[in-house]
């Protein structure tokens, strides 16, 4: 990812990262579970759907150097439960991006789709760039 | 999961201790393999001074108490708003509380707002916010 990854200062807000699929695999839910000491019931649990959005959308950008990315905040709103193995295709753009002192913000807004097209999952992620 | 969807009633806490392993775990299934996270030799030069957990990895035990409370009504029909307040880190117990705040009725649906907080072994929040949850609807 990072070999294509976009620069920071292309971030802009409008800016829309090109559409992502996923593949919720048994594998990748199991290992989630482990992660999370959770019990499974034969759906793909909507945090984990998120926090691979999240963790591939953080890669695809290049951070300034001597910057660390820190997750500020979160809101997440679920419509639909996903089966374990169903592919998933995320949408995310740029809504906002904010320079206080030393401290810079990148505000995300991610929609999550089913192979229906149906909205699974739709949020917004503040991430926060101090130096 | 609760049998009395009412204001002011608590949700079942949830306990988890925080672990370096559950930490690569988490960053192994997620793909966040930030390095403030999984590297201790580099966070330790960061302004943490070690590593820290995934803010989502606290967010999973948020939905945890919520799952537990409301089932399906949550994950398929759930909203919340968080703010990570300060880092986890390995070896804090987490603890995350949460409780019904007000029933809400909008047009024929009811909705359960609670908040939660997700504190650490010292009582300092880590994790606090909202959620809300859609609970019956009247209409058939």
């Amino acid at each position: 990812m990072q070999g294509n990854a976009v620069n920071y200062e292309e971030l802009i807000p409008g800016y829309e990262f090109p559409p992502a699929s996923y593949e919720l695999s048994a594998l990748l839910v199991s290992k989630y579970l482990q992660a999370v000491d959770g019990a499974g019931d034969g759906f793909v649990p909507p945090l984990a759907i998120t926090a691979c959005v999240i963790a591939a959308m953080s890669g695809s950008f290049s951070l300034p150097p001597g910057t660390i990315a820190i997750h500020a905040s979160q809101e997440l709103e679920f419509f639909k439960l996903v089966p374990i193995g169903a592919t998933i295709e995320c949408h995310t753009r740029v809504t906002q991006k904010i320079t206080r002192g030393k401290m810079s913000m990148l505000i995300l807004e991610l929609e999550i789709f089913d192979q229906g097209n149906e909205k699974v999952q739709s949020g917004k992620a503040t991430i926060a760039l101090p130096t | 999961m609760l049998t009395e969807i009412q204001e002011g009633k608590t949700l079942n806490p949830v306990v988890k201790h925080i672990t370096q392993e559950k930490i690569n775990l988490y960053a192994e299934a997620s793909g966040d393999f930030n390095p403030i996270h999984i590297d201790e030799s580099f966070a330790a030069k960061t302004p943490f001074g070690g590593t820290i957990a995934h803010g989502m990895l606290n967010l999973a035990y948020v939905s945890e108490m919520m799952t537990s409370a409301f089932g399906r009504s949550w994950l398929s029909g759930g909203k919340l708003r968080a703010k990570f307040k300060e880092a986890a880190r390995p070896g804090d117990t987490m603890t995350i509380n949460g409780k019904i705040d007000c029933v809400e009725q909008k047009d024929d649906v009811s909705y359960a707002n609670c908040s939660f907080k997700c504190c650490n072994q010292k009582g300092e929040a880590i994790v606090a916010g909202e959620a809300i949850v859609k609970i019956s609807s009247g209409k058939k």
